[in-house]
């Protein structure tokens, strides 16, 4: 399977709340990494903020980002005009 | 081995900390109740998954690149420990106390004479700080602090230009001194160091060889012919 064919398949089957759970876990971890480092300023927190923190931070809004192109797949868009109406046949 | 480093309280940590807390509230609100991911869920979650984790990331970079500045970051791998302790001893007499004592340099003395100066400046110090990161994790970190003065040196000889952003070179007091009239060029183009032994003495005399360290009154007396002072 190509990746590409693999990407359509994961935003076809994917669970949206499954991925959102993941998106915010990862995204407290990151937080909390980010968090440490402004508590304490010593070598460990700050790079761990600015690198392992943000890396991890930036996986949750891109889980957060499949989850909303799932939805708008799968969203029904309702024109935003009415359909035109069949002309009527006139009469002679 | 590692140091408690204290939050420099600015008002942009305290507006991270509050995105930071709203942020990480409504994450535990979708993981306790999962409410439906529908325009207000999905919204409710933008915002807590997007707009307020960027807010603190920026923050966090701003406020993260400002710590690497300061003294108490450096000092935070325990090699520097006897670094730190000579610049903030009221009592030294070194070129790295005498410095640390002004305010242009106060707690950000290790950045400000050992950063680079060029355009790239910035940038080319937080690399020569990573060096200095596997340096520690990959050697240094095993030692004692008593152990490692002798065994680490900086990385590149001190570069005079560090020195020649406040000293200019250019003042009558500056030029009017003889040793300093004699090698002009040499200072200006680095062939001779401002801290080597014969002129101002190492900055941290305490981390060489005694035979190679004049004395503080030995440095100063051939510069100006008196008392420790600025210049």
């Amino acid at each position: 399977m190509s990746p590409l064919a693999k990407l359509q398949d994961f935003f076809e089957n994917a669970s949206r709340s499954k991925l959102m759970v993941y998106a915010c876990v990862l995204g407290l971890i990151g937080l909390a990494l980010m968090s440490w480092s402004l508590f304490d300023q010593g070598w460990i927190p700050v790079m761990m903020a600015m690198s392992v923190g943000q890396g991890i931070g930036t996986l949750s809004l891109l889980l957060f980002i499949a989850v909303t192109v799932i939805a708008l797949r799968g969203a029904d868009f309702r024109p935003s005009l009415p359909p035109p109406k069949p002309s009527k046949p006139q009469d002679d | 081995m590692f140091s408690f480093v204290p939050m420099h309280v600015s008002p942009l940590s305290w507006i991270a900390l509050s995105c930071a807390i709203v942020a990480a509230g409504i994450m535990i609100y979708y993981l306790l109740r999962r409410p439906r991911l529908d325009l207000a869920g999905m919204s409710l979650m933008f915002l807590g998954l997007g707009v307020l984790p960027i807010m603190v990331a920026l923050i966090g970079n701003m406020e993260g690149l400002d710590a690497t500045e300061r003294q108490g970051f450096c000092g935070s791998c325990h090699t520097m420990d006897m670094w730190i302790e000579d610049a903030n001893d009221p009592d030294s007499t070194s070129l790295a106390a005498i410095h640390s004592r002004t305010n242009k340099f106060g707690g950000k003395s290790c950045y400000v004479c050992h950063k680079d100066y060029g355009m790239f400046g910035y940038a080319l110090t937080k690399l020569g700080g990573m060096g200095h990161v596997y340096k520690f994790l990959s050697e240094w970190m095993w030692y004692d602090r008593d152990e490692i003065v002798g065994k680490i040196h900086i990385a590149r000889p001190f570069k005079n230009q560090n020195c020649m952003q406040c000293h200019s070179t250019t003042g009558a007091i500056w030029a009017g001194t003889q040793d300093h009239a004699g090698l002009l060029e040499d200072l200006r183009s680095g062939e001779t160091s401002c801290v080597s032994a014969g002129c101002h003495g190492y900055a941290h005399p305490f981390s060489k060889p005694e035979e190679e360290t004049p004395s503080s009154d030995e440095v100063h007396t051939a510069i100006h012919g008196d008392a420790p002072g600025g210049t």
